[in-house]
């Protein structure tokens, strides 16, 4: 399309001036502060160390390497299985059935409840004393006193579990948008090709959601990477930091300790990282490069 | 999957005029559809239950269907913590962020799909950029920001802060959904003699209600449900919102539940009854063939 | 945007600034919620009507975010007049010079003479220049609550020793009806209360023994051995994660026998349970009997620097901890006066968990072994790095003795440290 070239910098514009006012600031001081030592409990020690954080960083600190390696496990199941159970969540309240409407503000109720609320329904809900196993031994089921925050074999699969309540609606929601936006004509028209449901949802549906799900994952997969608080409150990073994400770990030096630099230096790391695999994931996705 | 009898409306909404719809059973449907929606309504709904009954139940007591409830828990948040002004606030903060985020994530989404213009890439990379770091981490120079601007103890502080930090995702979002509206609509209005203004409104901004919808709702419950700004930069009992009223629930020596509970369904009922009414804007029955050349 | 910014800024301040009448002091209640905000509220209000000429503005901050709030404000140079604070924090508030000395205000006041000096002791030790940096108001402890009912069922005495707190927790564990003796708090604060246990174990009566940690005595070992020995033995499985949420939530719905936390649980404690099932005992004893006791953080009202108007704030600090004042908020809460004044009240005698607490203190007998709160380094120690250990320990994947004694060498080195700056 042809374009004047004001045009897009005018759109922009009011997003520029937030971003530069109130974003670039904040993320360059954290810059800064991963180039020194900077604890507000012992100011007599602050100063610049150049890259002395970083070398801690990276050969001193295994539980750096630990964290990042749960971080990428916790984003990598996280977003996979939102996705796949968001667009079929998406494709089941898509169809025409009675009571849908009822059906979708359901479904999709957990999006509008807060981290801290989240957190505070489903350490009620994983309880040993007041929580659903405990109700389901007294039905039989499974062995009174099952912990399944307390026990590492069962603290990741009950933590990724508690995020997925949330996070599923996300994607069903905009991938339910997305699925508005597909001309009809264009099933029928697979459908006259002889087409099945299978195949019209490879050929059309799929093709079509591409670009929802490539920038939908990719913007999940940050959220997830710094999501804190959930971990946080329901395991704290344990037990014997099992479950500690970067960011987690991050809170916990700058926040908890008042290691600010090295907790600065921390977040530059992730900071990196994902810029890293935003590009990377543009480009394998060829994301925008659809006639 | 082999399946040759299918009828289209099982995928998209049925078009306009519905054609051919039979009455004959489909018995894949229970499988393909019942059952895993009852089982996810179930996953969705199970949670939500133990909130009501922590919130109906007086202290101490573990029946599942409790009788008689009590409302001392409501009656503790609302009258105790003062939940109606914070409720008060945090709608206020939420419907502010909500317009401000659409509005400018409109403006910028629709630049970025329909135009081709220098720093478009590093535009979007540094959209993005601004979600990789914690707000935790950001908080000690973007306070002294919002404090040099006048702009603590404000709910139009709030509103600015936290349009700051939706603004980037929902731009994107935003972005995606306009590119999928077919830019050849648009062109033909404006051969039709519209101005390309008038173009968007007529033909473009229709076919983005759901967009609007997901995107802004996203932005309204992002602001209703931040925590860390509205306390952060606020100092005023009576400028905090939903969340602070939450955490007050969480003490340092001990954790009222059901106030936690009550709490919790004073915040969640009225926007899952906002997204109950707003969500049959997400299917629109619109297709490509509707709009008149 | 930022002329819009500059305008809105000029009406903001210009709204404050027009305040001619009443002086006006904020105050932030660290442990804001259902629970204390009314108490502080009447208090206020008792407050204002004495002294017409000064407004106090209440902010209830959530405990659980308090201390980044206060890093916050501090950092960006907007801290109230006066906020609530405890010890377990207050070292990190001084280290920021963001507060005010209290010791000329008390010793020159109504407060003089008036406040326990074992709570003062703690206060003074968080700072490095010993200097009083809050005004204590109430002290806390460590405690059992048992189900009394259960002892009496199974016939079992309260125990004295942690032998026999063993052997009781072993006794009143029936896993079947999802009933244990105890729970550990082996998530957030765990090793804060390991220490009080190991502590009043091993009847060792300093933190530091020439400027090395006790903490890797042996003796404290072996509590932490017999305490982790009883994991999913005689608690529930849950514990290794547990804070004391969650453990609060067994002990009032009932699955543990006893729970080892503080007097600060005493209304949830009561009102799920009453007062016919639940009591308080002391930590037991070890085998040296001794009573040896780690105390529990003192909660106080500290006065900032940067307040404009500290004559009001004194006033109003002095006003909260005066016996009238401090005897209130003590019995709604159930915590031990720091005014001594308060000591004879007829609430106290109904009390009998604060009875219990004050007790202990006031036995000559008993030995005070204050942790090193005053390290800069002490919570960054005792949490973020040894926590996890702490549950490995628990997990089997450690042993009590290599865990404590990386406390211990961490614990040596900071000591160190601060002996020098000192």
């Amino acid at each position: 399309m042809r374009t004047r070239t004001w045009a897009p910098y005018a759109l922009i514009a009011p997003t520029l001036l937030l971003m530069a006012v109130f974003l670039v600031y904040p993320i360059a001081s954290v810059g800064w502060f991963s180039l020194r030592q900077h604890t507000v409990t012992q100011p007599w020690k602050n100063g610049f160390i150049g890259f002395e954080n970083f070398r801690r960083m990276l050969f001193d600190d295994p539980l750096f390497w630990q964290s990042l390696v749960f971080s990428a496990k916790w984003v990598f199941v996280e977003v996979g299985l939102q996705l796949v159970l968001g667009l079929i969540l998406a494709l089941i309240v898509n169809e025409t059935f009675i009571g849908r409407a009822v059906a979708r503000s359901l479904v999709f109720s957990p999006w509008a409840v807060s981290g801290v609320l989240t957190t505070g329904i489903w350490i009620l809900l994983y309880n040993p004393s007041t929580g659903v196993f405990q109700q389901l031994a007294q039905w039989g089921i499974g062995d009174p006193g099952t912990s399944v925050l307390g026990d590492p074999a069962t603290v990741f699969p009950a933590t990724v579990v508690t995020e997925l309540w949330r996070g599923v609606p996300f994607f069903a929601i905009l991938l339910l948008a997305d699925l508005q936006t597909i001309p009809n004509d264009l099933y029928e028209a697979a459908s006259v090709d002889g087409a099945g449901r299978w195949r019209r949802f490879i050929s059309v549906t799929l093709p079509h959601l591409r670009d929802a799900i490539v920038l939908s994952t990719l913007l999940r997969a940050v959220w997830e990477f710094n999501n804190v608080d959930l971990i946080y409150t329901l395991t704290g990073g344990g037990p014997a930091n099992q479950t500690t994400t970067l960011p987690l770990y991050v809170a916990r030096k700058a926040v908890d300790s008042h290691d600010f630099g090295y907790g600065s230096a921390l977040t530059m790391a992730g900071f990196v990282i994902l810029l890293f695999f935003s590009i990377l994931y543009l480009r394998l996705s060829k994301f925008g490069s659809r006639a | 999957m082999t399946q040759t009898l299918t009828r289209p409306e099982t995928i998209v909404p049925p078009p306009p005029a519905p054609p051919r719809r039979k009455k004959h059973r489909d018995p894949s449907r229970f499988f393909r559809l019942h059952l895993p929606l009852v089982l996810y309504l179930l996953f969705t709904l199970i949670p939500f239950y133990w909130m009501l009954v922590f919130a109906l139940r007086p202290a101490g007591e573990t029946a599942l269907v409790p009788w008689p409830i009590t409302f001392e828990h409501f009656d503790t948040v609302w009258n105790g913590i003062g939940f109606g002004l914070f409720f008060q606030n945090s709608l206020i903060i939420a419907l502010g962020t909500l317009v401000t985020v659409t509005v400018f994530a409109l403006m910028g989404g629709y630049a970025l799909a329909r135009f081709k213009f220098r720093g478009q890439r590093v535009f979007l990379l540094a959209l993005l950029c601004t979600q990789f770091i914690p707000g935790a981490m950001m908080l000690i120079p973007l306070f002294v920001i919002f404090k040099s601007a006048g702009l603590l103890n404000s709910l139009t502080g709030l509103i600015i802060a936290d349009t700051a930090f939706q603004l980037p995702l929902a731009l994107i979002l935003m972005s995606g959904f306009v590119r999928n509206v077919p830019v050849e609509l648009e062109e033909a209005a404006m051969v039709d003699g519209c101005s390309r203004l008038r173009a968007f409104f007529a033909v473009t901004l229709p076919q983005l209600r759901p967009a609007l919808v997901a995107v802004g709702s996203f932005a309204f419950i992002g602001a209703w449900n931040n925590f860390l700004f509205a306390l952060m930069f606020a100092s005023k009992q009576d400028k905090f919102t939903l969340p602070v009223g939450l955490s007050y629930a969480l003490g340092e020596f001990n954790t009222d539940f059901g106030a936690l509970a009550a709490g919790g369904v004073v915040a969640a009922v009225p926007v899952v009854l906002v997204f109950a009414v707003v969500q049959r804007f997400l299917v629109q029955g619109l297709s490509a063939g509707a709009v008149k050349g | 945007m930022r002329t819009l910014l500059v305008a809105l800024a000029l009406v903001l301040s210009a709204c404050s600034a027009g305040q001619d009448g009443p002086t006006t002091i904020t105050f932030w209640d660290n442990n804001g919620g259902p629970g204390r905000t009314p108490i502080y509220q009447e208090l206020i209000k008792r407050f204002e009507a004495a002294n017409p000429d000064i407004k106090v503005e209440y902010v209830g901050i959530p405990s659980s975010s308090v201390q980044q709030k206060y890093d916050t404000a501090i950092a960006g140079g907007s801290t109230p007049d006066v906020g609530g604070v405890t010890t377990s924090y207050l070292a990190h508030l001084v280290g920021q010079d963001a507060l005010e000395p209290a010791d000329d205000r008390v010793e020159g006041g109504p407060l003089k003479g008036k406040l326990l000096s074992g709570l003062l002791e703690t206060v003074r030790q968080t700072a490095p220049d010993g200097k009083l940096y809050a005004v204590p108001a109430s002290g806390n402890l460590d405690v059992i609550w048992y189900r009394s009912d259960r002892f009496a069922e199974a016939r079992i005495s309260e125990p004295s020793t942690w032998d026999d707190l063993v052997k009781a927790a072993t006794q009143l564990t029936k896993p079947a009806e999802n009933q244990y003796g105890f729970t550990i708090r082996g998530g957030a604060g765990s090793v804060f209360q390991l220490l009080s246990e190991a502590y009043s174990y091993s009847g060792i009566e300093k933190f530091y023994d020439g400027g090395k940690s006790t903490v890797s005595d042996p003796r404290n070992a072996e509590l932490v051995r017999k305490v982790a020995e009883l994991y999913k033995k005689a608690t529930p499985e849950a514990d290794v994660n547990n804070s004391y949420t969650q453990m609060v939530a067994q002990f009032t719905g009932g699955t543990v026998a006893m729970m080892h936390h503080n007097l600060g649980s005493t209304a949830d404690v009561m009102k799920a349970l009453g007062p016919e099932r639940v009591s308080a005992m002391p930590l037991p004893k070890g085998p040296s009997g001794k009573r040896t006791v780690v105390p529990n953080p003192t909660d106080g009202f500290a006065v900032f620097k940067g307040s404009k108007n500290r004559d009001a704030a004194w006033k109003f600090v002095e006003f909260l901890t005066s016996a009238e004042s401090n005897g209130y908020w003590n019995e709604k809460v159930g915590q031990i006066p720091a005014n001594t004044d308060v000591r004879g009240a007829e609430w106290i005698q109904k009390n009998p968990a604060v009875k219990m607490a004050l007790g202990v203190l006031e036995d000559p007998a008993t030995v005070i072994v204050p942790a090193p709160v005053y390290l800069p380094e002490y919570s960054s120690i005792t949490k973020t790095d040894t926590e996890p250990l702490y549950q490995k320990v628990l997990l089997g994947q450690m042993s009590a003795q290599e865990f404590l004694d990386q406390l211990a060498a961490k614990l040596t080195t900071a000591q160190q440290e601060w002996e020098k700056r000192k």
